[in-house]
């Protein structure tokens, strides 16, 4: 049972503000994933929950116990947190029973049950047969299981994972995401997971926390992330977009370039009109949106193209089955299946 | 509510801020009572006199030709040691780094070691080499090419400059060497593939790269030389040639009070130049030299030397034969020898001085003393290079580099000077005396070796990730736990060689111990200096080579400790 409990959380370094206040509650089982481009301020909190910085002020709860705020501050070796570090940290000196073991030998637990657990860890990570293996004798992906089963063996209540995918290849990068989403389920563990991939992020979580530049911009489902971003900036950074600017009116949407398309939403005045690839529909014939194909590649599955509308360039996913090739050059008609509104 | 500012990796409880203040102080502490006092004392009495500010001392000395000259000598030989030096080390450190030279390795280890091996060994070397009346080198060319007399003249200039050249260029190609280590391959590689050729490469893209790191290393040779003691008093007295340090270790023997004042005037003079050249060196190079780290990150591009392979291994080999192993295989020979006027056979061969340097007591208790400073300083300086690497590469606690700067100044100072400083003001004078003691030694080692150990120990210690000792607090260990068990293992190569570092320049040294010795705290150094200028140079000898021996093992000992990753 672990829920987390953020109350007001400022952080600066010096001046400058890393964190706007934030305030969220993580509940029990959990899979919460921050997600940002570099430098947002999502390792900065995952930190702060681990213990390795103090927030400038504001309140940490874990289980409805603060460890951080009100005066009290629990050091990091005394909040019964597992995690996983961007570098692994798996220790070099010692082999991956040593390694596993630590948090455990640390506790004190008996030889013979620490052992057992190690066994039974290792087991869960698929590292059974290396249990004698230094570090540097492991590839990328097994010493990340081996930080996995560290941070797991004393049966935390709580995983904070800090970008642990990023080091890996890109095939084993989706077996791990498989993996570590199973192991949360196995473990029924609440998990908060730091990544600036977003389709790492879409693919595990429960909920979303999207930051860009210490400010929060939206938590939600991966579905209504995607589906509804809050604004241009999550729009944007999670999937891929297309942005066109245009005028609002009562009926209709006039783009830049002129052409129009109708609207009945409640925007008026100056908009952005977002639409990813894949709601686009591309007809030679006829459609709403005049424009012409720049590039086009067929990929088998899709054709990717690149279009221009009356000087906004946008990229178009048409079912490569449908259509077969584009010529470069030649005259398309886009329609837009759905697509967001921003007012500017 | 108010929230304690702490900006370390570890969020230690406010206690603990405050043991990084202490530590901080403590060290400065010292350094400033042992280093920078005795300093500032030599300085304000070389520029105060009777009326105040003068330089009247100053006048006096230098408008005596004796110490003028000795002036001269030294920026002169130190400047051509420099020049020289960086000439062979740079072609050396490139050779030896980037091309298929054969015998890469063993090339690399004799020269680094060579660095380690006292400089007054070379001096007794050379002086049986190429005496001009009976050195064996002279002897043996003037056989070989049918001279009417000997070619060369150790006792000159010219005879002090070489040796002094083929003492010190280690210093430079150690750090050369390693500056090509840390150089971007790919940087050569983009010239390549821009079209030029592996020389044009070497000119336009290697050496202005490197050339920060070749101005610092040939101020490196410069400063060494100019300070050392060791081979201009072996060398230079039986010649008559003056430098800087014999002149100013001459004045403390006289003992007077006008010859300490003078002492100091000259000394004042030597810490000036050094401290440029320290300030120039640090600016342009930043705090890079002295680490041996061996470890290799970056794989070089090797540049295959094609027919030239062969010539050039060669012309290593007789380098390093006439420069490394003629000297070392002279001084052990000379150990083994009568009559020193005669080739060594076995009617002239005799274990007699191996048996007084391993029996007669009065030696022993040298090596003892020796043991005992080294070890102390050693272990003593050890310690606080620890906390200094902790606290500079693990916090960012105020005022940290004070401790570093002074550390640093310390060592840039030459070692007459330091001990000078160190029998001015340790005498009583100010409330501490420690004069005539080990412990003065022990300080003045550490004040002038330190540096090599905390550099080792910080190199190591930057290059640990934080995260794994974050690993260690997540995991439930307290931080002293956690240092423990994951840092310590870590970095305890470094520690073992760091102490190595110190101890081994403390155990033979001799400028320092020349001046600060009494009849209960002589060193091996003194000994052996002793013997070579007034007893026995095949008693010298022994004591030389077996100095050269342990410097063997331990590098050896090293290697085997730290499975290759470290040597010195």
């Amino acid at each position: 049972m672990a829920s987390i409990t953020l109350s007001n959380i400022t952080k600066f370094y010096g001046k400058v503000q890393v964190i706007e206040k934030f305030s969220g509650v993580f509940n029990d089982h959990e899979f919460i994933t921050l997600l940002g481009p570099s430098g947002c301020g999502k390792t900065t909190m995952l930190r702060m929950i681990a213990g390795f910085e103090k927030p400038t002020s504001g309140e940490i709860k874990i289980n409805d116990e603060i460890v951080s705020g009100s005066g009290v501050f629990v050091p990091p070796n005394l909040r019964g947190i597992g995690m996983v570090f961007q570098s692994y940290a798996v220790w070099p000196h010692m082999n991956v029973f040593d390694n596993v073991a630590y948090p455990l030998k640390i506790q004190k637990v008996s030889r013979a049950e620490i052992k057992k657990r190690v066994e039974n860890i290792l087991e869960a990570v698929h590292l059974a047969p290396f249990i004698e293996r230094m570090p540097n004798e492991l590839s990328g992906g097994q010493q990340q299981r081996v930080a996995l089963g560290r941070a797991l063996v004393s049966n935390p209540s709580v995983l904070l994972l800090d970008e642990p995918l990023s080091n890996l290849d890109a095939k084993l990068r989706e077996a791990m995401r498989f993996e570590i989403k199973e192991i949360q389920k196995n473990f029924g563990i609440t998990v908060v997971y730091v990544t600036h991939d977003q389709t790492e992020a879409m693919a595990m979580s429960d909920r979303i926390i999207v930051f860009d530049r210490g400010v929060v911009q939206q938590v939600d489902t991966p579905m209504n992330i995607y589906k509804n971003p809050a604004n241009e900036f999550v729009a944007d950074f999670v999937g891929k977009i297309n942005f066109i600017n245009g005028t609002a009116y009562e009926n209709f949407i006039e783009f830049q370039g002129g052409q129009k398309m109708n609207y009945n939403g409640d925007k008026r005045g100056s908009v952005v009109v977002a639409v990813r690839p894949e709601n686009i529909l591309i007809n030679r014939e006829r459609g709403i949106l005049k424009s012409k194909i720049l590039q086009s590649y067929y990929l088998g599955d899709i054709n990717d193209c690149r279009v221009d509308i009356d000087g906004t360039i946008f990229r178009v996913t048409a079912p490569g089955k449908t259509y077969g090739g584009f010529s470069n050059g030649s005259e398309v008609f886009l329609d837009f299946d759905e697509y967001l509104v921003f007012q500017k | 509510m108010k929230i304690q500012k702490n900006n370390s990796y570890f969020p230690l409880p406010n206690s603990y801020l405050n043991i990084k203040a202490a530590l901080i102080t403590a060290i400065a502490a010292f350094l400033l009572v042992f280093n920078v006092f005795p300093m500032g004392y030599l300085v304000f009495r070389s520029f105060w006199g009777e009326n105040g500010f003068t330089l009247e001392t100053f006048e006096r000395i230098y408008t005596y030709a004796l110490n003028w000259n000795a002036l001269k000598n030294t920026l002169l030989t130190a400047g051509l040691a420099m020049i020289f030096g960086v000439m062979i080390a740079f072609p050396l450190a490139w050779l030896v780094g980037r091309t298929d030279l054969y015998g890469k390795k063993f090339f690399r280890t004799l020269f680094v070691m060579t660095y380690m091996v006292p400089p007054y060994v070379g001096a007794m070397a050379w002086l049986r080499l190429l005496n001009p009346r009976v050195g064996t080198l002279n002897v043996f060319l003037a056989n070989l090419f049918g001279l009417s007399e000997n070619p060369f003249n150790i006792y000159t200039l010219g005879g002090l400059t070489w040796v002094l050249t083929t003492f010190y260029y280690p210093y430079a190609f150690i750090t050369i060497s390693r500056a090509m280590e840390n150089m971007d391959p790919s940087l050569e590689e983009a010239s390549k593939i821009s079209g030029a050729s592996p020389l044009k490469t070497v000119m336009t893209v290697t050496f202005p790269i490197m050339l920060p790191s070749i101005v610092a290393a040939g101020l490196l040779v410069f400063i060494s030389a100019a300070s050392c003691y060791g081979i201009p008093s072996i060398i230079g007295a039986p010649g008559q040639i003056d430098t800087i340090t014999t002149r100013i270790i001459d004045y403390v023997y006289v003992g007077s009070s006008d010859g300490l004042n003078d002492a100091t005037a000259l000394a004042v003079s030597l810490m000036i130049i050094a401290n440029i050249v320290l300030y120039v060196s640090t600016f342009i190079c930043g705090k890079k030299q002295y680490i041996t780290v061996s470890g290799k990150s970056t794989r070089p591009n090797i540049v295959e030397l094609g027919k030239w392979r062969v010539p050039v291994t060669i012309l290593v080999s007789l380098f390093a034969v006439v420069v490394v192993i003629i000297p070392f295989a002279t001084v052990a020979m000379t150990s083994f020898t009568v009559n020193l006027g005669k080739p060594l056979t076995s009617a002239n061969f005799t274990t007699k001085y191996w048996n007084i340097l391993l029996t007669r007591p009065a030696i022993l208790k040298t090596v003892k003393n020796s043991l005992i400073a080294a070890s102390a300083a050693a272990t003593a300086g050890i310690i606080i290079s620890c906390v200094m690497a902790w606290l500079l590469t693990r916090t960012k606690a105020k005022g940290r580099h004070i401790p570093d700067f002074l550390i640093t100044l310390g060592s840039g100072t030459p070692s007459v000077v330091i001990a000078l400083a160190l029998i001015m003001t340790m005498s009583g004078k100010f409330g501490i005396n420690i004069y005539n003691t080990l412990t003065i030694m022990i300080i003045a080692y550490m004040i002038k070796y330190l540096l090599m150990g905390m550099r080792t120990v910080v190199s190591a210690m930057s290059q640990i990730h934080p995260s794994l000792e974050e690993a260690a607090l997540i995991s439930g260990a307290e931080w002293h736990r956690g240092f423990w068990d994951v840092t310590l293992p870590l970095i305890a190569p470094s520690v073992v060689a760091g102490w190595f570092l110190i101890f081994m320049p403390s155990f033979y040294e001799l400028t320092m111990s020349t001046l600060l010795y009494s009849t209960d705290t002589k060193t091996i150094g003194y000994e052996l200096y002793f013997s070579q200028t007034y007893n026995s140079q095949q008693t010298a000898s022994a004591i030389a080579t077996g100095i050269l021996i342990l410097v063997i093992a331990v590098n050896w000992l090293l290697n085997k400790l730290t499975k290759g990753e470290f040597s010195i």
